[in-house]
């Protein structure tokens, strides 16, 4: 049957069918999750209700334990379990001074994932203010690159996790995949980025924008601590903010900018790319990986969103490779 | 570091791309999001309380009030349980997405005919 241009409302009626359906769906998963667990142990019920909280809501108490933690300082003094530490600055400010000798006529690259392999630790987790630090300098040596864990007072839930691929977003009402050659197949997301539009139009698309959803990066900041005390603040200060990303497998690393939020805490991943992010990071089938995420300190805008060109003389056993 | 003991353990990306599907306001999708995450909270609670002995659910409800984010739950229970605590809630997770796909998943099937039928 032949669908007409005045019947658009249909698809629109279809979407909201599928979003109430599931909605529904999920909704009732949870009371019987609920149920059944309250009949199983009821005294976790009884244990959370004296004390005020809902299980329901114990990542928000987790996010408020975190918070309190962070300005008494008292979660810092407690080291992360099963971790190696990053060497000292001394040591890295010596080692990179050795190094730095053959970094120039040398290739980058190497040296880099070879510091990186042997400072960070093994599987991801949020690093210590001391190990950031010592990876602050390692960028601002190997790639040129001035960027920091905190800026300006805000962090990220954790600057070391993993990646995954992203669709394209809508840019202007009325984009569509098509426009957002050569990487076709990864589609484009149905809904809007955590921002909205990038432009009210086609015609109010700066090539700067164009480059903003090119290369773009999705975090966490709905899990922030403090993200719905210091809403419009935040949603502001994150809006476009742009990122290094690391590959810490092979040592690529992009600038991007901030501009969907996400992904879900269940999903076992930290952050999200653009397809020209991930691409660019891991090659066409790179759905996921660890990587080092720091904010670029660029108060006068003057570095360029892409790939970061300090690997020029990439090894082809370990540049841009597949994973 | 708004983060539980088990997130590392969590990979519901199939999950999340049917949300993702359906969704197209950011709301929505934050929305749909609590509601998997409040599932997720009490499944593997669940399943963790399950496993260890009636006797330390006391000791462990308290640590985990006190630090739901502290991945050293983790070597607690295990040792607690003197099983792989980690396998057994990535296979309560496997379960739980198997079921919201088979759920969500039926739904899609069932459109085709009841668009037919209104047409």
């Amino acid at each position: 049957m032949p669908k007409y241009p005045a019947r658009t409302y249909e698809d629109i009626g279809k979407d909201k069918i599928g979003f109430e359906y599931l909605r529904n769906k999920l909704k009732l998963k949870n009371l019987e999750t609920k149920s059944s667990f309250s009949k199983k142990f009821p005294h976790v019920e009884k244990f959370f209700a004296e004390r005020g909280l809902d299980l329901s809501k114990i990542r928000e108490h987790s996010a408020k334990l975190i918070g309190a933690s962070a300005l008494t300082g008292t979660l810092l003094l407690a080291p992360p379990t099963n971790i190696k530490f990053l060497p000292s600055p001394q040591e890295i400010v010596e080692k990179l001074k050795v190094e730095g000798q053959k970094v120039s006529e040398d290739v980058p690259q190497k040296v880099f994932v070879e510091s990186l392999s042997s400072y960070l630790p093994d599987n991801p987790r949020p690093l210590s203010r001391e190990e950031e630090k010592n990876l602050e300098q390692l960028f601002s040596n190997l790639l040129g690159v001035k960027a920091k864990a905190s800026l300006e007072g805000e962090h990220l839930n954790t600057t070391y996790g993993l990646i995954g691929a992203e669709q394209h977003l809508k840019r202007y009402p009325g984009d569509s995949v098509g426009n957002h050659g050569p990487y076709l197949k990864e589609g484009i997301a149905p809904g809007l980025g955590a921002w909205g539009y990038f432009a009210r139009s086609q015609k109010e698309l700066t090539p700067s924008l164009e480059e903003d959803e090119k290369w773009y990066a999705v975090v966490q900041t709905l899990y922030l601590p403090d993200w719905n005390t210091r809403f419009k603040y935040l949603r502001d200060w994150y809006k476009y903010r742009k990122v290094l990303i690391v590959n810490t497998d092979n040592g690529n690393a992009v600038v991007a900018a901030i501009a969907d939020s996400g992904p879900a805490a269940w999903t076992g991943k930290q952050y999200g790319g653009s397809p020209e992010v991930m691409e660019y990071l891991g090659g066409p089938r790179y759905k996921k990986g660890p990587v080092l995420i720091f904010f670029v300190d660029d108060p006068e805008n003057r570095v360029l969103l892409g790939p970061v060109e300090y690997n020029k003389l990439n090894l082809p056993e370990i540049a841009l490779r597949s994973i | 570091m708004s983060k539980l003991f088990f997130d590392r353990l969590l990979s519901l990306e199939e999950v999340e791309k049917e949300i993702n599907k359906v969704t197209s306001t950011k709301e929505e999708k934050d929305e749909l999001w609590a509601i998997v995450d409040e599932i997720v909270h009490h499944r593997v609670l669940g399943c963790v309380l399950e496993k260890l002995p009636k006797k330390d659910h006391t000791e462990f409800l308290e640590k985990f009030h006190e630090a739901p984010y502290d991945e050293g739950l983790i070597t607690y229970l295990t040792e607690k349980i003197g099983e792989n605590i980690e396998e057994i809630i990535r296979q309560e997770i496997g379960g739980l997405a198997f079921e919201l796909l088979a759920e969500i998943r039926g739904k899609e099937t069932e459109k085709p005919d009841s668009q037919s039928e209104k047409k």
